[in-house]
């Protein structure tokens, strides 16, 4: 098996850009945890899909060797900027185009310079150093129109692809957990998960996740979806259980903490 | 101070396809042509904004999505190059524009005091996002009027289309104040499509009007329903209908900028001009003015004499 870690981490900005905020900053301190355990993991490239890059028409794929530039997000801009320069493993991005299209899904490479990369990934490769020239990587959109069933089976293909060209990788899904954001400015110190409901299911899941019992879980997911408002219906657990084949060991849950109002975890998988 | 005005406002929908049909010296990717009868009803509208000579444009994008509150622009002067995110290969613009600060400022303290969340957006490395640029570019390739961006708070989504549509007229009536508290002589572009269902691939040529067509037939019998009540000038009886439009035909003005539009506007029972309509993969779209200049409704005077009506109320009444 060609996977030598995975890891679900949160999409949000705040705790790259205000760390100070205390659970930001432990949030932030989690991203660099995992951050570690996957370079140790010494993957040749790096698989990971972000919910906040939306694609519509296609299936798309990074095929851009390198992106440099400055990111602002588009709600969070008063932070300051996200500066990036992000390797893609180009081989076995070409290899998930072309794969994506045998397993019936259509799929384009994206390679144009000034492409707006979306903020989970650009945060999500700056705290966890990849996207880097000894850990590229294969990113995937979030197409808008795919179901669980197809994101997961975007994840295999992935996985795939890595195997066919002998690369060892790690998996990284980027996304937040209960949905319940703040409409409202905030005293930052007092950010709390939006609903107490929200957290209770949001730690009902990360047990379940740290057990390992992924056919309970596969069982308990829908209903989490729907009322805790999970960010674009926890697709990101889905393509990383395709990538894992649909199974794991256990995990261990490095950090888990509101962004306002949105739950967040940072997980490592334990294969 | 001059008397604030709002000249007119115009249904100034945001395909990429538009601007890279035209092929614009700003647009890196080349094409072929195609869309000419939404190109067209584009040019006709430049004519009549070139008559009116506004001192700003004010435009509100469903593509700047913010969670917290209504945001504006607030950087004099903008720059970058701005690459579609969903069709890259059609997109890629070299921009700037310059903001009307002030005006933008004003727009957000009326928000405020109209209870609604907003705020300023100081970023000078803020990304503006394309559907702004390119209902700004159609409308006036020039780019040498000021501009006013209003993001799309996504309440219509996040909460449902009722609450989310008054928030929307809240915000349009906070902009008409704003309006006429700065003297300035403005027009307002509502960047949306209306139908909303499109295709789920690319034709290999993107300009081969051979594959362009609506995606379905109720999408496009919703919007010409739509027209007709708007060329009739029956606005209130069209935004009864609002709602149902967007449940039923998945039309991009959930996202608010047709309400805001109207609400600034004072909800006007006219006629508008309809320039022109076409599908866009799949997707309606109308270019179309509601001239309040030549018929006299476009001064605003203060103490609330004029126009009112809320969203989802009856007919409108005049209040003095």
């Amino acid at each position: 098996m060609p996977i030598v870690s995975a890891f679900l981490v949160p999409g949000s900005p705040l705790p790259r850009l205000k760390p100070e905020v205390l659970p930001w900053g432990r949030l932030a301190t989690a991203m660099q945890r995992a951050g570690r355990a996957l370079e140790a993991s010494r993957p040749d490239a790096v698989l990971m899909y972000s919910t906040q890059w939306y694609a519509v028409l296609d299936e798309l794929w990074l095929t851009r060797k390198r992106s440099e530039g400055l990111h602002v997000d588009a709600n969070w801009y008063e932070y300051g900027d996200l500066p990036y320069d992000i390797h893609a493993d180009i081989e076995l991005g070409h290899a998930c185009v072309a794969a994506s299209a045998r397993a019936g899904v259509h799929a384009r490479g994206v390679n144009y310079d000034h492409f707006p990369l979306d903020t989970g990934t650009i945060v999500a490769c700056d705290m966890l150093r990849i996207g880097t020239p000894e850990r590229p990587l294969a990113l995937a959109s979030n197409n808008l129109y795919h179901d669980a069933a197809t994101s997961e089976k975007l994840g295999a293909v992935a996985l795939r692809c890595a195997d066919e060209l002998g690369k060892r990788v790690a998996v990284v899904a980027v996304g937040d957990l209960s949905g319940s954001q703040f409409r409202e400015e905030i005293d930052l110190s007092s950010d709390r998960i939006g609903r107490v409901e929200d957290d209770r299911w949001n730690q009902r899941i990360l047990r379940l996740i740290e057990s390992g019992d992924v056919a309970q879980l596969r069982q308990v997911v829908p209903q989490y979806v729907q009322e805790a408002k999970v960010d674009m219906g926890f697709k990101h657990l889905y393509w990383l259980l395709g990538a894992l084949k649909g199974r794991f060991a256990g995990a261990r849950v490095h950090g888990y903490g509101p962004v306002y109002g949105c739950g967040a975890a940072v997980v490592e998988f334990i294969l | 101070m001059a008397q604030g005005e709002i000249l007119a406002g115009f249904l100034a929908p945001h395909p990429p396809h538009l601007v890279y049909g035209e092929n614009p010296p700003q647009n890196e990717p080349r094409s072929q042509g195609g869309w000419e009868p939404l190109r067209w009803a584009y040019e006709r509208a430049r004519a009549s904004l070139e008559a009116m000579r506004p001192d700003v444009l004010l435009v509100h994008s469903p593509h700047w999505i913010t969670l917290v509150g209504h945001h504006f622009l607030g950087v004099r002067r903008l720059t970058g190059k701005s690459v579609d995110p969903i069709f890259p290969n059609l997109f890629r613009y070299e921009f700037g524009l310059d903001v009307d600060v002030e005006l933008a400022e004003a727009c957000f303290e009326e928000g405020r005091k109209a209870g609604l969340v907003t705020k300023m957006m100081r970023n000078p490395n803020f990304r503006v996002d394309y559907g702004t640029i390119t209902t700004l570019h159609m409308i006036r390739p020039q780019w040498d009027i000021p501009v006013v961006g209003i993001s799309a708070n996504n309440t219509p989504y996040y909460l449902n289309t009722k609450e989310g549509l008054a928030e929307m007229d809240l915000l349009g009536k906070a902009t008409r104040e704003a309006i006429r508290k700065t003297g300035r002589r403005a027009v307002l572009l509502a960047s949306n499509t209306l139908s909303h269902w499109h295709f789920h691939e690319e034709p290999a040529i993107p300009e081969d009007m051979s594959k362009e067509h609506p995606q379905t037939m109720e999408g496009y019998q919703w919007d010409m329903r739509m027209i007709e009540l708007w060329r009739k000038g029956r606005m209130a009886e069209s935004f009864r209908l609002l709602p149902q439009f967007i449940e039923e035909s998945f039309a991009e003005v959930k996202s608010g900028a047709f309400t805001w539009m109207h609400a600034a506007m004072g909800y006007p029972e006219i006629p508008a001009e309809l320039y022109g309509y076409g599908t866009v993969i799949g997707t309606g779209n109308a270019v179309m003015e509601w001239n309040l200049q030549n018929r006299g409704l476009s001064r605003i005077d203060g103490g609330g004499a004029s126009v009112s009506r809320s969203y989802g109320g009856a007919r409108p009444h005049l209040v003095d």
